[in-house]
């Protein structure tokens, strides 16, 4: 009996050692990411551009459960980079009025995150990845919508659904439809990120809101529609990093600024389509970019 | 997939860790609640109210106190197990025979005496099969780790998910089931063997 607990005790500790070892360490740098395509390639990509120019350590979290997750665990010094938006910035962090220019909102939130947070945002990657809304082609085809403001008129005909983190968003459903004046058909769908596509592909809905980049809106066919009257703030996509960790690494600033205006709407397109609907790996997406760019 | 062994292994060391630490919490809890006759209720409902929160509010929470990674996840998976291993050892030792409690007191025995003479190894077999639930369903909560930033088998089953890849779906599930199934077919062996000596003994 005894030697028996000696023995479990033994497995318990090596066991606990390895949990907790993986990932400490000095010069070790955590990134991580949201959980979905675009957000995971662009912090797979943080992390292979660091990895192959420097000597730091690089541990990985990507696919963490959304902007709370992330944002709590940069402050908390639990990853020291991740790519957050400027619009859900401005929006969900800070929790200010929407800014419709661009490079307003990206002066506002540089400012405050350092002030509040001790957070830097780096250089705009390029893309804006915008919330729109998009339809199925069978209503583009049966009422010709181009704009939110012909969606106003047949609003009560369709349905609408989004993922959660929509309807709990300032700049969400209910600032959407207060301020565009629609009035969908019965209560809106609210379901998982990842399963939002499929069932507007099975019908389950007519209407969903997007990211103007998503890989999916060219698989489903879906027409994407204008925001003729501004309600969505620019989403400027960048990395965003930890002061503390700036100052340990400042070479980070450099190395990762290179990606600036490297991704436009058209290239981060193209990539999210490869990973999310063609089932690309992330790794090899990621690699192929940087390596086509002569960054690694 | 040449990658997969490492996020299997990983996944099992947090099942692992996450199972002795709760078997340590829920059995001492069930002994308590056996003994202190006026705690039972509060701590098996305490435990009950636990396993109805929903497991990314318990992950959210647990995240703010413990940071990111495997220890917020060991924690929320030790809090999903107690339930059936507290509940399992109160309904166990309770259930023994009380004329056999009575047997033991009558030969002089002490409370500590008797419930590690007598009542444990009679209430064994339903105190182990509540660890074996608990490691079961452990299995497939430490799914969930991914999004706290864990590691383990969530990211390619996540990540699947959003591709619509049944493939990866199933290259992290398949592992996962295999897992409960070995764990199940082991837990089973090793009770049959420590029952069987109890009653010899």
């Amino acid at each position: 009996m005894k030697r028996r607990i000696k023995l479990i005790s033994v497995v318990l500790a090596l066991a606990l050692a390895v949990v907790s070892f993986s990932g400490c360490g000095k010069d070790t740098i955590v990134i991580g990411s949201k959980d979905f395509g675009e957000s995971v390639v662009l912090g797979e990509m943080f992390a292979q551009l660091i990895e192959k120019n420097t000597e730091i350590k690089v541990t990985r979290k990507l696919n963490m459960g959304g902007t709370f997750v992330c944002f709590e665990a940069i402050k908390n010094g639990d990853i020291d980079i991740y790519p957050e938006y400027t619009g859900t910035g401005l929006t969900a962090q800070l929790k200010m009025d929407v800014v419709g220019d661009p490079d307003e909102a990206y002066r506002i939130v540089a400012e405050e995150f350092d002030k509040q947070f001790e957070i830097t945002w780096l250089q705009p990657l390029g893309f804006n990845n915008t919330y729109t809304l998009a339809v199925t082609s069978d209503v583009y085809e049966q009422y010709g919508v181009e704009t939110y403001s012909d969606l106003v008129k047949i609003s009560e005909n369709l349905v609408f659904g989004a993922e959660h983190e929509f309807f709990d968003r300032q700049d969400g459903y209910d600032g959407l439809v207060a301020f565009y004046g629609m009035k969908f058909k019965g209560e809106p769908k609210k379901m998982n990120t990842a399963l939002k596509y499929q069932a507007i592909g099975n019908g389950d809905m007519d209407v969903t809101d997007a990211f103007a980049t998503d890989g999916p809106i060219k698989q489903y066919n879906l027409k994407v529609l204008e925001d003729d009257k501004g309600f969505f703030p620019p989403y400027y996509a960048a990395p965003i990093i930890r002061n503390e960790t700036l100052e340990e690494h400042p070479e980070l600033s450099g190395l990762l600024n290179q990606l600036s205006g490297l991704l436009d709407d058209e290239a981060m397109t193209e990539l999210n389509y490869l990973v999310d609907v063609e089932g690309k790996s992330v790794e090899e997406t990621a690699r192929d970019f940087l390596t086509e760019q002569g960054l690694i | 997939m040449t990658n997969l062994m490492p996020l299997i292994l990983e996944h099992l060391m947090i099942v692992l860790i996450a199972a002795f630490i709760a078997v340590f919490i829920g059995v001492s809890l069930g002994i308590l609640s056996y003994w202190v006759r006026y705690l039972d209720k509060a701590i098996l409902w305490t435990a009950e109210i636990i396993q109805t929160i929903p497991n990314l509010a318990l992950l959210a929470m647990l995240m703010i106190i413990f940071g990111l990674g495997n220890v917020t996840i060991i924690a929320g998976l030790v809090l999903y197990a107690l339930l059936p291993i507290i509940r399992n050892t109160y309904i166990g030792l309770e259930s023994v025979p009380s004329h056999l409690k009575d047997a033991a007191r009558g030969m002089g025995m002490s409370r500590l005496q008797r419930l590690m003479k007598v009542e444990m190894p009679l209430s064994f077999p339903l105190v182990f099969s509540g660890i074996k639930l608990a490691v079961v369903n452990s299995l497939s909560i430490a799914v969930m780790g991914v999004l706290i930033g864990a590691g383990g088998l969530g990211y390619p089953i996540y990540r699947g998910i959003q591709t619509g890849s049944v493939e990866r779906i199933l290259t992290g599930a398949i592992p996962v089931v295999l897992m409960a199934l070995i764990l199940d077919y082991l837990m089973s062996k090793v009770e049959k063997r420590l029952v069987h000596k109890g009653t010899r003994g």
